[in-house]
C-alpha cells in the first residue's frame, strides 16, 4: 500500500493501482500489459501497441493505442513478438 | 471538455453541414461505407458515434433516472438469490453509475472496476462518491466491450446494464466477458429488447414517408426475447436464464422522450443513418407520435423493452443434464411406477 500511495506521488497520480494492474490485459492481444514509466503508459509488447493512461485511468480502447516503432519495442523488449498491429 | 473532444464536436458539425450537400440517397458518412471493417466482419454500430454520445451522456444525464434504476435494480436483486459472494467484480458500460449507487453491499463485492468507453463518463464516475461508507474497493478503466482487456479467469462477477445492445458482435463480447470470469463466476446483463420505443419506431416511419417519400433506419436493430437464451448458450455460459421486463414511461411530448434518450446515450449510432434529420420530419413525428399513442391526459407513452441475462461460467460442482442416452429406465416404465392411473 505504501508503495502504491509513493508511486502515486512520484508519478503524479498517473500511475495505477496494484489490484488493477494485475487484471488488465491487452485488449487486442489478450497478454500482459507493461506499465512504461517513461512515458507513464501501459505498454502491450505482444501487440506493440502503447495505451495512455490519462489522469490515473487507463484507456484501453484499441483506437486510443498508438502503435510503437519497431526501434522502440527492440530497445526496449528483444523478445517481443509482432502479430497483431491494427 | 478536453481538445480533442472539441475537434470531435467540430468534425460533428462539419459533417452536419456537408449533410445538406450530400445527395439525398447518400446516408452513410462514415468510411466504412459498405458496412464491414478490416476483418470482413458486419459493422451495424459506430462505436466512435457511441463514445461521443456517451461523453454528451456524461453531462446530460440526470443524477437518479427512474427507468435506469428501476433496470438496475432489478439486475442486482438477483444477486441476493446467490449464496455465493463475489469478491472481485467488474461493471460495464451502459448505467454502471446506478449499479454502483443501489449496490448497497449485495453480492459481497469488495473490488469492483468499472469500465467505459467513453473517458468521461468513467471521470463522472470517479468524481461522485455514493455517500455511505460501505463501498467497494473502486477502480476505473476506459475500455470497450468489444476488446474486453481483462485478464482470464479474473472475475467473480461481470454485470452489464443496459450496454451490450451497442455491440457489434454481441457473441464475441459475451464470450470475452465468460472467459474473463472465473470458473463458477456469474454473468449478468440486461439489453434492450425489440419492442423498445416501438412507438416511436412507428412514429418515425409514418413521419418519413410522409414528408420524405422514403424511410432510413432511424432505430438500432434490437436483440429479440428468443434470441437472448441463444446468446448466452452460444457463448458458452452455462445455466442460462432470461427473463423479460417491459417498462412504460410517460412523457410530456416526444421531444422529452428524445432528450432523455440522448441522457441515457441511447441515440442513434448505426452506420447507415441519415445524418439529416429535417426540421418539419422531426415536428411531424412528435405529432404523429401524440396522435396514434397519445393518452387523454396528454402524456405519450414509450416502451421500453429490457432483457434480463443470467449465465455462468462453467464448473464441475454445476447440476448438470445427462448425456443423451445414458438413461437406464425406459419412461414407460416410470410411469407405470408412478404416472397415475387411468381407472
Amino acid at each position: 500500500m505504501r508503495r502504491t500511495a509513493a508511486l502515486l506521488w512520484t508519478h503524479g497520480g498517473r500511475s495505477i493501482p496494484r489490484a488493477l494492474a494485475d487484471v488488465l490485459v491487452c485488449p487486442l492481444s489478450k497478454q500482459p500489459l507493461r506499465y512504461c514509466e517513461a512515458t507513464g503508459s501501459l505498454v502491450s509488447d505482444a501487440a506493440g501497441v502503447s495505451f495512455p493512461v490519462l489522469d490515473g485511468i487507463p484507456s484501453l480502447v484499441p483506437k486510443d493505442g498508438k502503435l510503437l516503432d519497431d526501434q522502440e519495442v527492440k530497445s526496449e523488449q528483444e523478445s517481443s513478438t509482432r502479430d497483431s498491429s491494427g | 471538455m478536453s481538445s480533442s473532444s472539441a475537434a470531435a464536436r467540430r468534425l460533428l458539425l462539419l459533417r452536419h453541414r456537408h449533410g445538406h450537400l450530400l445527395p439525398k440517397r447518400h446516408f452513410s458518412s462514415s468510411s466504412a461505407a459498405d458496412g464491414l471493417d478490416d476483418g470482413g466482419r458486419v459493422k451495424i454500430f459506430d462505436r466512435d458515434l457511441k463514445r461521443r454520445h456517451r461523453d454528451r451522456a456524461a453531462w446530460a444525464m440526470r443524477e437518479t433516472d427512474g427507468l435506469v434504476d428501476a433496470v438496475a435494480e432489478n439486475l442486482l436483486d438477483r444477486l441476493e438469490d446467490c449464496r455465493k459472494a463475489f469478491p472481485s467484480a467488474l461493471c460495464l458500460g451502459g448505467s454502471a453509475g446506478a449499479v454502483r449507487r443501489l449496490l448497497r453491499g449485495r453480492g459481497g463485492i469488495e473490488r469492483l472496476i468499472m469500465m467505459d468507453m467513453s473517458a468521461d463518463m468513467v471521470k463522472k464516475w470517479r468524481e461522485s462518491e455514493n455517500g455511505t461508507g460501505d463501498e467497494p474497493e473502486m477502480h476505473f478503466v476506459v475500455g470497450d466491450e468489444e476488446f474486453l482487456p481483462i485478464k482470464e479467469s479474473s472475475q467473480d462477477l461481470i454485470i452489464s446494464c443496459l450496454g451490450l445492445h451497442w455491440t457489434n458482435d454481441l457473441p464475441g463480447a459475451m464470450i470475452q466477458c465468460r472467459l474473463a470470469l472465473q470458473p463458477d463466476g456469474l454473468f449478468l446483463a440486461a439489453i434492450l429488447g425489440g419492442e423498445t420505443l416501438k412507438e416511436l419506431r412507428i412514429a418515425c416511419t409514418v413521419a418519413q414517408m410522409e414528408r420524405e417519400g422514403g424511410i432510413s433506419p432511424r432505430m438500432s436493430p434490437l436483440a429479440q426475447v428468443r434470441d437472448a437464451g441463444n446468446l448466452l448458450t452460444r457463448a458458452g455460459f452455462t445455466l442460462p436464464g432470461v427473463d423479460v421486463d417491459q417498462y412504460t414511461v410517460k412523457y410530456n411530448n416526444a421531444l422529452e422522450l428524445v432528450e432523455h434518450l440522448r441522457a441515457m446515450g441511447e441515440t442513434n449510432a448505426l452506420f447507415q443513418r441519415n445524418p439529416v434529420l429535417k426540421r418539419d420530419t422531426a415536428l411531424a413525428t412528435a405529432a404523429i407520435y401524440q396522435s396514434m399513442f397519445g393518452l387523454e391526459d396528454g402524456s405519450i407513452p414509450a416502451t421500453f423493452q429490457v432483457i434480463y441475462m443470467t449465465g455462468w461460467r462453467e464448473h464441475p460442482s454445476q447440476q448438470k443434464a445427462k448425456r443423451r442416452g445414458s438413461a437406464t429406465i425406459s419412461f414407460s416404465d416410470i410411469q407405470k411406477q408412478f404416472g397415475p392411473s387411468e381407472n
